[in-house]
């Protein structure tokens, strides 16, 4: 019987050989460069919004782009579209009034997309803005397409029936965030929205009440996207959107496979970013994030030519990284995706207390806990880097690794007790764990709270949510600081739940100031909203920074022309090509 | 991915029921059956093997905290000075050094052997918890379901195929969020016990059909014996007559089945953590640690190593042992 | 027999109320809920609570199961917002999915039965393979590796074993393909390749307690007197192990096989998580994550129906197998 036991111990050497030995780990040359600062320009010239967009060296036409993920992109009516899987893939489909032409390193220009420019302040007062048309725009079946059917869909976003989608414009028209009460879209659909007029065919008007001079930027969005009316198919339209962009979805299996091909009526010459290199685009859903990037690793087959979307696992970084055959692969960009730890103002309402957790803050353990320097990059300011106009500070300078006695002599004795509210899955769990052993050291008393994952978002969100301590990320719909300090920290928005000013920040003076600044000339702007950030970090310090997510990617041998978004930073499709 | 881990190696007992009852046939040396049994038993080699295999897992286990003071590091300490920038361990397989003897975890940083020792605890206390727990109540929905027979075994009968038929891992992705947020205070910290107790209340709600059936099986064969009638003209009680009478005859395939169900319990318990639902964070845990280990498979072999060879050995340990104390516990089945 | 037959059923459809109850309530007793999800960053409580009254979730909960339950039956009228009217058998709109939850189960069920048939076949063929021939060379250098191989299997981790065989196979050597379903109809050569992995780790983890029970069970029948007796008559070998032993031992491998398939059809979760296929089981745990009642109900109402039955088809096949067992 003892041979039993010996197969059993032989099956268990065999796992060993398998692993293999593992070489010395000295922690040498894995070091990654990050950081870029943006520019960003609204084009005024006509021509710079026009096609056909500068061809990609190197790019040849044919092949089949495959985009690996774990999940399905959660929806596809341009209308519906906010999740960044989505935001990336709906450029291929569908066009907005306004798009950015991005070279992948932070040089913006934001251009017109469907409309001639990114639209004409018409009093400049910001209230009333005008775009006029491109001429030859084609739906997928030959269609032209004119300001009517842009207005279309943008009157179907009133649907309450369509959820999920951004909200700016159906605000602004009516006035209200109950846009939908204000217009009943079902009620109306020959008519159009409030303040929204199509004097001709290639005329799109907008009037407001109050000024939004953001609304370039807005209308940037996939939610601006032109539809027929006879094309509406409601809530269906979600799994076979009506395409205007230079490719078109022929098949889709939910949650399996979502395949693009060539839209035939797509013109080159009215596009100022779009390419149409190769003959398809496949997403494939279903590989974890590991599998996805094992997948591209091996690159062989389907996989030469794909992209591994979930990024590369933390787990597998030390491989890619250390790989040097890898290295022509890999995309490595910071990204807009802000981290911060929320303090909830209304529990910790001593100034020293929330200063102090700045002073203590370890982000270099952090990041390390997170997965290292190609997970996260460090970030002392409430807005990231990728904003226009944005500056460094640190309003408390405490090196990398924290500084725990100034911590200590700015609490002066205190031992605050704090819970800090995570999500209970991995992640979460993990952060809690660094948190509490990293701010104890500076006389803290932590608690850490799990939230089970799937409710977390929601439950912090709500006004009366009884954690002091939770983490929060920001991802701006535009580059400007207007989407990033408003949302987040004027309390005039609080509400009972959905709150995106989850410090529930409320202060008269800097509610001011974002009057005075959002009322004034976006590329004006850029200058403001730095010196903004800077005082409400000093001033009332309602947070704590902590990083960046960094997007770390790694495609297949063939695949050409990725590039990672600066807006949204994902990898961008409008430039991929097939290398022959 | 049995439902019921119990289920299959318990039914397939009904097949062999006879055999396995100890009647007592044949007691010519005047031993008893148990006697019997012990003494086979302490014969086969696997079963020594394995029996002092799991003697160690215990007291190893047993004596996480006196390791822990010898040993001079604590499970929830982070040493990120040892990892590299990418938060991997720094030196050879994955951080093994004088100081930490299985390395670090990647990221974290929290030292892998202390973790397996408090792990070991964790898992082997689930294990035998829910192991106990559902025996004892599918002994006694089985016994009494087997013995009144009639309307009781209907309605018994019928809660363990609906127990059965509801799926476990779906149930049990709804019901852990469910009472975590139910029990605590929002701003009260989920004990660590907690959540190992939500996690053995549910193998109890899931676990305990198959023993049922198993016992319900041997009763209902027992039912007509002369013994039963012998005793049931005597006027005894039923109490008396279910765990006096007819329980000290089935206690065999109970013990192998519960044998046979602790292993099953540890897989099981790090298949929840698979879906999220397991032990959470800072508890040190088998099957989370595997879980989680799973992912570094290439980068940091060690990692998956440590905690996978050793709860393979523990599974398997406790597999052979079972074996081994059902050839023991049967006579036939000679080898 | 048709008397047995009708009272299974019976309690089947009792037990299948039972779970359908149980799993609606469990439900609406998660924290998640499943509006906030589809609410955008700037969200507004006033809109989310018109969107619950339209989808019905401020119903009373026995409205919204008899509804269910009806349309299920007979069709329904769901609304704009779910996709109009749902033709019986409607089980319903998820939208999460964006589709009615019959497409996402017509899509998912042939991808779990294709993975959980051919597993099972497998399995079972080298379970018992292996345990017969086991029992019949006891002792030998193969019973052991046989027997050490099956306790191998046994005492290791699915997600394990499955990343282990993704590593080696398919980014390492190259010899099999990324997993994924492609349906048989269309080229059965990419739908067996698409799934072997899958295949392989399911027999290799459940073949083993096939393999100590054939064994056993050989081992007892062969010692027992009819199969003495039929070799004392001078039959041969082959056919007193293959017609008398084998149909005698196979009792109770039918008992464990139907609850083991029966199970695994209801969600092969973890294999298909761990290679990328979209069945059943995830779909189901996809539901409950993202709070997707409809989908939530009818998964779990399939895999409770995959067990139920497969319980009764063991109690028949008993029957057919062994003339000594009676159906009452």
């Amino acid at each position: 019987m003892r041979s039993r036991v010996a197969a059993a111990a032989g099956a268990a050497l065999a796992v060993v050989v398998l692993l293999g030995a593992c070489g010395k780990n000295t922690g040498q040359g894995n070091k990654v460069d990050n950081g870029r600062t943006p520019t960003g320009v609204i084009a005024t010239d006509p021509k710079d919004s026009m096609g056909p967009a500068a061809p990609v060296p190197g790019a040849a036409n044919g092949g089949t782009v495959t985009i690996i993920r774990q999940a399905k992109i959660s929806h596809l009516d341009p209308q519906r579209v906010y999740s960044f899987a989505g935001l990336m893939t709906a450029p291929l489909y569908s066009r907005s009034l306004t798009t950015w032409r991005d070279d992948g390193k932070g040089h913006l220009t934001l251009v017109g997309d469907t409309a001639e420019t990114p639209g004409k302040n018409v009093n400049n007062d910001c209230k009333t803005w005008e775009f006029k048309i491109k001429s030859g725009l084609k739906f997928e079946d030959g269609r032209a397409i004119t300001s009517k059917e842009i207005a279309y869909g943008i009157a179907r976003s009133f649907n309450p029936d369509l959820t999920s989608g951004p909200t700016y414009i159906q605000e602004w028209l009516a006035d209200t965030p109950q846009y939908d009460t204000k217009w009943d879209f079902k009620a109306n659909k020959t008519s159009l929205p409030p303040g929204l007029t199509t004097p001709d065919d290639k005329t799109l008007r907008f009037e407001f009440a109050k000024a939004h001079c953001d609304l370039p930027f807005a209308v940037s969005l996939p939610s601006t996207a032109p539809l027929p009316a006879d094309k509406d198919t409601g809530v269906n339209l979600d799994l076979q959107p009506f395409s205007s962009g230079p490719y078109k979805i022929t098949k889709n299996t939910v949650g399996v496979e979502l395949v693009l091909e060539r839209n035939t009526n797509w013109d080159p010459a009215t596009d100022p970013v779009r390419h149409q290199y190769p003959d398809k685009f496949v997403w494939s859903f279903g590989a974890d994030p590991e599998a996805g990037a094992n997948r591209v690793i091996s690159d062989s087959g389907a996989d030469q030519t794909a992209l591994a979307w979930n990024g590369i696992p933390s787990s597998l970084v030390s491989k890619v990284a250390g790989d040097q055959s890898l290295k022509g692969r890999t995309l490595l960009e910071p990204t807009p995706s802000a981290n911060r730890l929320t303090i909830n103002t209304q529990r910790v309402t001593d100034l020293t207390v929330r200063q102090a957790l700045n002073y203590a803050i370890d982000r270099d353990g952090l990041i390390k806990s997170l997965g290292g320097e190609t997970v996260a990059s460090p970030l002392t300011t409430l807005m990231p880097p990728s904003t226009l106009g944005w500056k460094q500070f640190d309003a408390y300078p405490a090196g990398k690794s924290g500084d725990i006695e100034k911590a200590k002599s700015v609490l002066a004795g205190k031992t605050p007790e704090l819970v800090l509210g995570v999500s209970d899955d991995k992640d979460g769990t993990e952060v809690g764990t660094q948190l509490k052993n990293n701010l104890e050291k500076a006389g803290f008393k932590i608690t850490v709270k799990t939230i089970p994952a799937d409710a977390k978002l929601d439950e912090t969100k709500k006004k009366n949510n009884p954690w002091d301590l939770y983490a929060d990320s920001w991802a701006a719909d535009w580059p400007s600081g207007a989407s990033i300090l408003p949302p987040l920290f004027d309390g005039r928005a609080i509400k009972a739940e959905g709150n995106s000013d989850t410090s529930f920040l409320n202060n008269d003076s800097i509610n001011a100031e974002f009057d005075r600044v959002l009322a004034m000339d976006p590329a004006a702007q850029a200058t403001e909203w730095p010196k903004l950030d800077e005082r409400i970090m000093k001033e009332l310090a309602p947070a704590v920074p902590l990083y960046v997510d960094v997007a770390y990617y790694l495609h297949g041998s063939k695949l050409g022309g990725l590039y990672v978004g600066s807006i949204f930073g994902y990898p961008a499709f409008t430039n991929a090509f097939v290398k022959p | 991915m049995s439902l019921s881990p119990v289920d299959g190696v318990v039914l397939a007992e009904l097949g062999a029921a006879d055999s396995l009852v100890p009647v007592g046939a044949g007691d010519f040396v005047g031993r008893s059956p148990g006697q019997l049994a012990w003494a086979r038993l302490r014969r086969d080699r696997t079963a020594r093997v394995s029996g002092v295999a799991l003697v160690v897992f215990f007291v190893v286990a047993l004596a996480g905290p006196l390791i822990e003071k010898v040993y001079g590091v604590s499970p929830q300490a982070q040493f990120q000075d040892a990892l590299d920038s990418f938060g991997m361990p720094l030196g050879y397989a994955g951080g093994v050094s004088g100081s930490h003897w299985f390395g670090l975890e990647p990221h974290i940083g929290r030292d892998i052997f202390i973790r397996m020792i408090y792990g070991m605890r964790t898992s082997l206390f689930i294990a035998l918890a829910a192991a106990v727990i559902t025996t004892v109540i599918g002994v006694v929905a089985g016994i009494v379901a087997g013995y009144l027979g009639g309307w009781v075994d209907t309605v018994i009968t019928w809660v363990t195929d609906f127990a059965l038929a509801m799926p476990f891992l779906i149930t049990a992705l709804a019901i852990v969020p469910t009472v975590t947020l139910r029990f605590y205070g929002p701003r009260e910290a989920e004990p660590q016990s907690f959540r190992v107790i939500v996690l053995i209340v549910i193998f109890a709600l899931f676990g305990w059909t198959g023993t049922a059936r198993l016992v319900r099986g041997q009763v209902v064969s027992l039912r007509e014996r002369e013994f039963v009638e012998a005793a049931r003209a005597a006027g005894v009680g039923l109490g008396h007559m279910l765990f006096r009478q007819l329980l000290p005859n089935v206690w065999a395939p109970i013990l192998v089945a519960f044998s046979l169900a602790v292993p099953s319990y540890v897989t099981g318990e790090a298949a929840l953590s698979f879906l999220g639902i397991g032990i959470i964070e800072p508890t040190p845990d088998f099957g989370a640690m595997i879980f989680r280990s799973i992912a570094y498979l290439q980068t940091d072999p060690a990692y998956v190593f440590f905690p996978g060879i050793t709860i393979f050995a523990l599974v398997l340990a406790f597999n052979l042992f079972g074996d081994a104390l059902r050839d023991s516990l049967d006579p036939k089945s000679s080898r | 027999m048709a008397r047995f037959l009708v009272r299974r059923v019976l309690s089947a459809t009792l037990t299948l109320f039972a779970v359908s109850v149980l799993s609606f309530l469990m439900f609406f007793a998660l924290p998640k809920d499943p509006v906030t999800g589809m609410c955008p960053k700037n969200c507004n409580a006033e809109r989310l609570e018109r969107v619950r009254q339209e989808l019905g979730l401020r119903d009373p909960l026995v409205d919204q199961y008899v509804g269910y339950m009806r349309g299920i039956v007979a069709g329904r009228d769901l609304g704009s917002a779910q996709g109009g009217h749902c033709a019986a058998p409607c089980l319903g709109y998820s939208y999460v999915n964006s589709e009615p939850v019959t497409s996402t189960l017509s899509r998912v069920l042939p991808v779990t039965l294709s993975i959980v048939i051919p597993a099972a076949v497998l399995w079972l063929a080298l379970g018992v393979g292996l345990g017969m021939i086991s029992a019949l060379r006891r002792g030998t250098a193969f019973d052991r590796l046989a027997i050490g191989f099956s306790l191998t299997g046994a005492s290791l981790q699915l997600y394990f074993v499955g990343a282990v065989l993704l590593i080696v196979f398919v980014y390492n050597l190259k010899v099999v393909p990324v997993q994924h379903y492609t349906s048989m109809l269309e080229n059965p050569a990419k739908w067996a390749s698409g799934l072997v992995l899958a295949w392989v780790a399911l027999a290799f983890l459940f073949s083993a307690i096939y393999a100590r029970l054939s064994r056993a069970q050989m081992l007892e029948t062969l010692s027992e007197d009819f199969i003495r007796t039929a070799r004392a008559k001078g039959l041969a070998k082959s056919q007193v192990y293959g017609r008398h032993a084998l149909r005698a031992a196979i009792t109770p491998i039918v008992t464990i096989a139907g609850l083991d398939i029966g199970g695994a059809l209801g969600g092969t979760v973890i294999t298909e998580t761990t290679f990328g296929i979209q069945g059943l089981g995830r779909t189901a745990v996809e539901a409950v994550r993202g709070g997707d009642l409809p989908t939530v109900m009818a998964t779990v109402l399939i895999s409770a129906a995959f067990i139920v039955v497969a319980n009764i088809v063991v109690d028949v096949l008993y029957a057919l197998i062994d003339p000594r067992v009676r159906l009452q």
